[in-house]
């Protein structure tokens, strides 16, 4: 049981990293459209909330390694 | 023959050696380094007609500078200085390295040119042939190969390698050649497409040393070091996340998110 929970909790971390990184993608593009529109200070709050969520995924990733030693 | 005349003759023969090897390394810096000079500064300043006054000193620094760092052997000089001066005639005359001197062809013979020299230059005047040995007696764990752990840090040099190669030429190739991008610099810059496509060019290559300072050099100072460092830093990672909670950057990360998106809507809607 206890392994169970282990495992799914690792996959749960490893599902959860991917997402948020791959998710940070998104702002980084709204960035460059922001940059397009030269809406420079949304541009850069948005970058802003992309490097956040890019380092939210990076801890995520590495609670995954940690369940998975 | 005695012990004396055994050692002078394997001496004579490592000078020797390693006198070919650097007489190797020069002519085969030599040759790539002005490969690179005459197809990056002579042949595009010829071909716009840049070549009068100032613009011919400054076109004949870099060939100075290769000059001195061939003299002195010097790596800081020859990969360093060098192609650095190469930027001198360029910043003087920013059409030099515009895209309208550059076609992809020409792009991708320049930049082979420039990748064959980086790549002789640091190999060659840092590899020396040793002397054939006298014998040779074959070591039982040569039989099996190299550990799994050197296969693996083998490919990271070769991923770093190709990565070396695949960054910067995207980078700049895209700066150069994707047609949105010269559209926004002719609609924005108009009359300055040249200067404006050199800086960015520029800029490309500052942000390609910069992620090459902090993301690949940084992988590879623990392998320098005999990963010593590393596994300290894994092992403190190891104990922190132990505890099973996330550090406290995470946290600060979330916050940090939330706090600008909070901020992105009081801008867009008050």
């Amino acid at each position: 049981m206890k392994l169970i929970t282990k495992l799914l909790r690792r996959h749960f971390f490893e599902i959860l990293a991917v997402c948020l990184i791959a998710g940070s993608l998104f702002f980084f593009k709204e960035t460059l459209d922001y940059l397009a529109r030269r809406d420079y200070i949304a541009a850069l709050l948005v970058m802003v909330i992309g490097v956040a969520v890019i380092s939210v995924g990076k801890e995520m990733a590495r609670l995954a390694l940690v369940q998975r030693d | 023959m005695g012990a004396r005349e055994v050692h002078s003759g394997a001496v004579a023969e490592l000078v020797v050696t390693a006198r070919k090897w650097r007489t190797f390394a020069d002519v085969v810096a030599f040759t790539l380094g002005v490969n690179v000079w005459v197809s990056i500064v002579i042949l595009p300043a010829a071909f716009v007609g840049a070549m009068r006054g100032s613009m011919i000193v400054a076109a004949l620094v870099p060939f100075a500078v290769l000059v001195l760092g061939l003299a002195r052997r010097s790596e800081i000089i020859l990969l360093g200085l060098f192609p650095s001066a190469l930027l001198l005639p360029i910043s003087l005359q920013p059409q030099l390295a515009s895209s309208y001197v550059y076609g992809p062809i020409r792009f991708l013979l320049v930049g082979l040119g420039v990748i064959a020299y980086l790549f002789g230059v640091s190999f060659f005047t840092t590899f020396h042939e040793p002397p054939a040995p006298r014998s040779i007696r074959p070591l039982s764990s040569a039989q099996q190969g190299p550990p799994e752990r050197w296969r693996r840090r083998e490919r990271v040099y070769w991923i770093l390698t190709a990565m070396s190669l695949v960054i910067p030429t995207v980078l700049i190739t895209w700066v150069n050649f994707d047609q949105s991008v010269a559209d926004f610099l002719g609609e924005m810059y108009p009359g300055r497409v040249a200067l404006m496509t050199t800086a960015l060019t520029a800029g490309a290559i500052v942000l390609w040393l910069a992620i090459y300072h902090y993301a690949f050099l940084g992988a590879l100072r623990p392998h320098r070091t005999g990963d010593r460092d590393l596994v300290g830093v894994l092992a403190q990672a190891r104990a922190d996340a132990k505890a099973g909670k996330p550090r406290s950057r995470f946290y600060l990360a979330v916050g940090v998110a939330l706090s600008a998106m909070l901020l992105l809507i009081l801008l867009r809607h008050l």
